[in-house]
């Protein structure tokens, strides 16, 4: 009788350290919320929302494919300078091959996804390390863009790529935010269910959390990688579209060093370094908390030095907690 | 073992290539190195068109190499050291870090490798320096401090957005700037403690965060006045208003021009730019280097001089040939 009541309360906690996994991200963005909210109540206006969703689109989007990628146990370090190449595609595909916006925006994903193949080619056929591999596109790629762009900006403004992340004006402001972020979220609800659903999104899962078991148990382990690093690819370049979006402007430097905000973003969110582990939902509150915490400390005027010790320590702290919780089920 | 000796034997035959190209044309040509603190902005492009310009009228070999970000310092103190071993006659440099680089141009001097500091000072370098070849930068700032105060007619509130920790000729702009603003008593300025960053994409959003933060009730904003120091600032705080609907209800001032900040004067969405001469500048460095390796004096202090542009003066022609040069006419010949 006793040992029943005992284990009936185990499980009790089981459950609710399994709710606390899945939503202490969700709690974690709420708290930071709230305190910037007290502080100046500006932060809970309609505007500062759409504003803070229109600045994590980027981060959000690129965060996606990211999150595959921690998931199998790997890092892709490329993927600020494919935002970037992707960006500068998409406006020279308008503007010196006279593409339509629309063309321009496939062709811009296209190159993502190429980008992203070929860091996977080289990981799953060649064996080298991911993080060298993508250490090196980093700069292949970056050059690249700056080659396509002849080192300067190519502008592009006033097609309807530039109305993703634009600003809703005043008699659309039932959309909440911009199309580019409804995009993005439609997008995370497909990954998230590929993840969960699918024999694929499984074999992601069983590739990062024990490569041998699951090459012994029939997983093509090298088709699964190959396929997360495009697919980091695919929503790099997705990203990118968005990036020209938002600046107007293809930008060979643009979104320099933005591959440690958006592998934060998945860390924040539950993402484990070692693989097994992360989830859509987590690195879009992830990338959410980051945009958050800077948007409230330059809403209350705090000099930028300060943004970046918070935003520093929240990395931390989200992920010391994230290990106190797994030490806790273990 | 055969592969071992087929792979020396590439690379010793590279090797050996490699030291024949570096000894083509040595001792014919002076070859000067330009070094920018970044190669994609389009300022950069115009001193990379001045240098070459200067390249070909003085026949000397222009050799045009910089680091890929504007805040990486190690990447420009490394390219410094190489240019010195490769042993280039001169190097024209603009210090990324108002410090960091002194190391290596002492390096450089102590080696016989003449330096002209360009665009930025670099603390420390006065004694060893050829020559300074730069905007006055503080100066630059406080034509813009006075011509915001005058447009504002003296009055109002005044928003100031910092480009990046560290960045000499930015920090001088601010100071000027913010001295400049001194002689406007009722000119309040209720933010300077904000950075925009390296990239558009972090001016854009700090600039958006800084527009949410001083609009009123009624969506209109608070202030009278903006300041932004550099290319990727303005464009930042541009693209912000503009996508606010924001743009031509607050008076804004930005430093140095590009294809999009001119057409932001045209939309008068910016309403007055400081403009640089950066043509001049790359043209200027390495015609004074080449005059100081023929053994020529040089000025050890050359300002190369601002203007301000505004939507009323952008077409008069010495205005036009500020803010449109015709780089591709230089860069191509390269």
């Amino acid at each position: 009788m006793i040992d029943q009541v005992s284990l009936s309360n185990k499980s009790l906690l089981r459950m609710a350290t399994r709710h606390l996994n899945k939503f202490g991200s969700v709690l974690a963005l709420a708290l930071v919320f709230a305190f910037f909210a007290t502080l100046n109540a500006k932060m809970a206006s309609l505007a500062a929302l759409e504003t803070m969703v229109q600045q994590t689109v980027i981060v959000g989007m690129a965060a996606l494919g990211m999150t595959l990628v921690i998931i199998s146990a790997g890092i892709d370090l490329s993927v600020g300078s494919i935002i970037a190449f992707a960006s500068v595609a998409v406006a020279s595909l308008i503007d010196s091959v006279g593409l339509s916006p629309g063309q321009a925006a496939i062709g811009a994903l296209l190159a993502g996804t190429a980008c992203g193949l070929v860091n996977g080619l080289l990981i799953a056929r060649l064996r080298i390390v991911p993080f060298i591999v993508t250490l090196g596109m980093l700069l292949v790629v970056r050059g690249l863009a700056k080659g396509l762009a002849n080192s300067m900006p190519i502008n592009v403004g006033g097609t309807w790529l530039s109305d993703l992340l634009a600003t809703l004006p005043a008699d659309q402001k039932w959309q909440l935010v911009p199309p580019g972020a409804w995009l993005m979220l439609l997008i995370a609800l497909l990954v998230g269910g590929f993840l969960r659903y699918t024999q694929l999104g499984r074999h992601v899962f069983a590739v990062g959390s024990n490569e041998q078991t699951a090459r012994l148990c029939g997983v093509a382990v090298e088709r699964v990688k190959i396929f997360v690093y495009a697919a980091s690819g695919f929503f790099a370049g997705f990203a990118g579209l968005m990036l020209m979006s938002y600046q107007e402007q293809g930008d060979p430097t643009g979104a320099l060093g933005l591959e440690l905000d958006v592998i934060a973003a998945v860390v924040i969110g539950g993402g484990s370094l070692s693989g097994g582990e992360g989830s859509i939902f987590g690195s879009l509150i992830g990338a959410m908390i980051m945009t958050v915490i800077r948007t409230g400390c330059q809403l209350n005027g705090w000099p930028t030095w300060v943004t970046q010790v918070v935003t520093g320590a929240v990395i931390v702290i989200a992920v010391a907690v994230d290990r106190f919780r797994h030490r806790q089920q273990a | 073992m055969l592969k071992k000796i087929i792979k020396w034997t590439i690379l010793g035959g590279a090797l050996a290539l490699l030291a024949a190209c570096g000894s083509n044309d040595q001792n014919t040509r002076l070859r000067i190195s330009v070094i920018p603190k970044a190669t994609s902005h389009e300022f950069w492009q115009s001193v990379h068109a001045g240098a070459i310009r200067a390249g070909k009228e003085l026949d000397v070999e222009v050799v045009w190499i910089g680091p890929e970000k504007e805040d990486d310092r190690q990447q420009q103190i490394a390219l410094i050291d190489n240019q010195v071993m490769n042993q280039v006659d001169g190097i024209v440099l603009a210090p990324l870090d108002k410090v960091a680089v002194l190391r290596p141009v002492k390096n450089a001097v102590t080696k016989n490798v003449p330096v002209i500091i360009y665009d930025s000072n670099l603390e420390g370098s006065e004694d060893i320096r050829t020559s300074f070849v730069a905007t006055n930068n503080r100066e630059g700032g406080r034509i813009a401090g006075e011509q915001l105060g005058n447009m504002l007619n003296g009055s109002g509130k005044v928003v100031l957005l910092r480009y990046l920790e560290g960045s000499a000729s930015t920090t001088n702009r601010e100071a000027g700037f913010l001295e400049a603003l001194q002689k406007f008593p009722d000119i309040e300025l209720v933010s300077d403690e904000q950075y925009a960053g390296v990239t558009v994409a972090s001016a854009q959003q700090a600039s958006e965060n800084l527009l949410l933060r001083f609009t009123g009730p009624d969506g209109k904003l608070t202030i009278d006045g903006i300041f932004c120091p550099n290319e990727s600032s303005t464009y930042g705080m541009l693209q912000a208003l503009r996508r606010q609907r924001l743009g031509g209800t607050v008076t804004f001032v930005g430093f140095d021009a590009s294809e999009s900040l001119i057409e932001g004067l045209e939309s008068r969405d910016i309403s007055g730019l400081v403009v640089q001469n950066p043509f001049k500048m790359g043209y200027i460095g390495v015609k004074t280097m080449v005059q100081h390796l023929k053994g020529e004096p040089v000025e050890k202090i050359i300002d190369t001089g601002v203007a301000f542009v505004t939507p009323e003066n952008m077409n008069e022609p010495a205005m036009q040939e500020l803010i449109k040069p015709d780089l591709d006419k230089w860069l191509n010949m390269q």
